[in-house]
């Protein structure tokens, strides 16, 4: 298929920069999430990859072509919408055979090929119905399969799965990522979905306010968050995060909010000793700590007081009230302590996160580039 | 579709049903007397101006109306009219409003809702002073310019100048509105569809008749019956520009109740004059009622 390249692309509405200056990398047949809260960029880099937007600033290649400057009919992909955009007054054949009779296909090949198609979704019954019979999941797959249906080098979708109710999503979750591996086609999926994202994509790309924040494997992006943002943004709940001064004795030691100090001995100590900040900012994941009667070994520790037990059935989640903060904390079924209770809060070894607090950016990067430096 | 309004749907059960039905009734008696009034009377010997007038069926005025003889009993000579000529000019009239303001409110809604150019909105809320004015206001200035452009027609083609000038100054009346109307239906068709077709390898005018105009339907239906209407009623325009000889049902019937001629014109036949000259508009209705009320829904959602 085709690699997917911008480069220093920028796109403004009126006085809006909705996507500032970014430089970004669709692998070969790879999967690539876009992921953002609502307004962040991600659907306005999917509507410039197909054309339908014109950057301000920038190219856009698909391989070695520069596609900047062409038509989205000029560019080979193939675009499903959030909200399908069936045409209403077409059947389900129609609908599948419609970019085929734009491209002057002979009858007898668009029948092969809608039937082909059809077959591979699993939608070829439904070929005589209009959309507005169908269910949600059933115009969804149309939708695709108008498509595929043209054989696209790129198919972007546009948070296509957002309309479909909660079973459904996660039965066609598995089934898209299927059949984008089956075709071995190009995917750019954009999702404000957290779990949709890491779920199904080779390479997860935060954006927010038009900026990417972290482009990286799934597993990158939830252990180590490049910054503030996409430790708060992923994750549910997300990181419990919040500021801490430190003081540096005999090593960088962080002051924990309940009076408790915990001193850094792993990667982070070299910038901490590098840079020296007087403040930080901390984050853990709500699933990399624990409720303990007693503080022991080396594990951070944070004393507070329980303020709200939520039962989950599975899990319960535990907000622990220290100082101003409120941290939570993911906890077995069984320990389910009672409000108002003094506990403490041990944070696994090596998943305490530090953050600068000027930048947000995760310490660990900083020094990663620095070792990269020299 | 069978359900809904209408069709023993939920609005007309029970008490709530009966009380609005009568409500409907009672709203709507004066113009179901008029209307049985003057159908009744074009197949009477006499006016059925009440229920209990006594009458006798019959197709006479019917006869006479298409021979184009009007006033029989009153013993006056009279010239028979070409009726045939006087309904085909209202239907030249009526469609060729109907076609203009169809050309130019469809592409310029389509603009005014998808394009962004200068003065847009500005231009929008001029329609809306244009509409203000009411036809018979701006005829001294329409006159004006049809002397003007009249010294540069040759003599011969003068007649069908007159019906092109009719037909473009009635629909210029009808057009700010029917703009209006079809900008709204536009702005409901989401960018999506229109997107998806040109992504599919689709020009912004395929896209534009394959996807959007589809599903604008009842929108022009509306806007077409509502231009029929004002080309197949209008007196003024058609009275002050259309040669005298060149009449449409409208300014006949006018002329047969106009002053001087109402004690020698036999109204039964008049009747007759206005019944024919209701069908159309009947027929025209209830065929764009189906387009108005559909409405194409499902695959599009958010």
């Amino acid at each position: 298929m085709v690699e997917v390249r911008l480069e220093g692309v920028t796109k403004r509405f009126g006085r809006v920069t909705a996507v500032n200056n970014v430089n970004l990398t669709f692998g070969d047949g790879e999967f690539t999430a876009l992921l953002g809260p609502s307004g962040s960029g991600k659907s306005t880099i999917l509507y410039l990859v197909a054309g339908i937007y014109k950057p301000s600033k920038g190219r856009i290649y698909f391989g070695d072509r520069d596609v900047t400057d062409l038509m989205p009919n000029e560019r080979n992909i193939g675009l499903v919408f959030q909200n399908y955009a069936l045409y209403p007054h077409m059947t389900v054949y129609d609908n599948i055979a419609f970019p085929l009779k734009l491209r002057k296909t002979p009858p007898e090949v668009i029948r092969d090929k809608v039937l082909e198609v059809a077959k591979f979704l699993h939608i070829h019954e439904l070929l005589d119905r209009y959309p507005a019979q169908l269910s949600g999941g059933q115009q969804q797959r149309v939708a695709l399969a108008r498509a595929l249906v043209k054989e696209p080098e790129v198919l972007l979708l546009d948070e296509p799965l957002s309309n479909l109710d909660a079973l459904l999503r996660i039965k066609i979750r598995s089934e898209l990522k299927r059949i984008q591996k089956e075709l071995g086609v190009t995917a750019i999926y954009v999702t404000h979905d957290q779990s949709e994202a890491l779920a199904m994509a080779d390479k997860v790309v935060v954006i927010n306010r038009g900026v990417i924040q972290q482009e990286a494997p799934p597993d990158t992006i939830y252990n180590e968050p490049r910054n503030v943002f996409v430790a708060s943004f992923i994750g549910s709940p997300p990181a419990n995060i919040f500021p801490a001064t430190m003081d540096y004795t005999e090593e960088p030691c962080i002051n924990l909010p309940g009076g408790t100090r915990h001193c850094v001995e792993d990667e982070y100590a070299s910038v901490l000793w590098r840079m020296k900040p007087s403040k930080v900012i901390v984050g853990f994941r709500p699933e990399h700590a624990e409720i303990v009667e007693n503080p022991v070994d080396g594990r951070p520790v944070i004393v507070g007081e329980v303020y709200t037990v939520e039962p989950l059935g599975r899990e319960n989640i535990v907000t622990v009230a220290s100082e101003d903060i409120h941290l939570k904390v993911i906890t077995p079924p069984e320990v389910r302590p009672e409000a108002g209770e003094l506990v403490y809060v041990a944070v696994e070894k090596g998943k305490l996160m530090l953050f600068d607090p000027q930048t947000e950016v995760n310490l660990r990067y900083i020094a990663r580039e620095w070792s990269q430096g020299g | 579709m069978g359900e809904g309004i209408g069709e023993g749907g939920p609005l007309v059960r029970g008490t709530m049903g009966i009380v609005i039905i009568l409500a409907l009734l009672l709203a709507s008696l004066p113009i179901i007397m008029t209307y049985s009034t003057l159908i009744l009377t074009s197949f009477a010997n006499t006016i059925v101006s009440s229920p209990w007038v006594k009458f006798r069926f019959t197709l006479e005025n019917w006869r006479l109306f298409l021979e184009g003889k009007l006033a029989p009993t009153a013993g006056v000579v009279y010239t028979p009219e070409d009726i045939l000529r006087f309904i085909v000019n209202t239907a030249i009239v009526a469609g060729g409003v109907t076609l203009v303001v169809l050309a130019a409110s469809v592409t310029s809604a389509y603009a005014f809702s998808r394009m962004n150019f200068f003065m847009r909105s500005g231009m929008m809320r001029l329609l809306i002073l244009l509409h203000a004015f009411p036809g018979v206001a701006l005829i001294v200035g329409v006159y004006a310019i049809y002397v003007f452009l009249n010294s540069y027609i040759p003599r011969d083609y003068s007649v069908y100048y007159s019906f092109i000038f009719v037909i473009i100054a009635r629909a210029s009346l009808e057009i700010p509105m029917a703009i209006w109307i079809l900008k709204g239906f536009f702005d409901r068709v989401p960018w999506e569809l229109e997107w998806a077709t040109i992504v599919d390898g689709g020009s912004r005018l395929t896209a534009l008749r394959t996807a959007v105009l589809p599903l604008v339907k009842p929108g022009i239906a509306a806007v077409a019956i509502f231009a029929f209407l004002a080309g197949w009623e209008d007196l003024i325009y058609v009275l002050v520009f259309l040669p005298p000889h060149e009449k449409t049902l409208a300014t006949y019937i006018e002329s047969q109740l106009g002053s001087g001629t109402l004690e020698t014109t036999y109204l039964p036949v008049v009747a007759a004059a206005g019944t024919l000259y209701l069908i159309p508009t009947i027929i025209f209705f209830v065929v764009t009622q189906r387009l108005l009320l559909e409405t194409m829904s499902g695959g599009l959602k958010g």
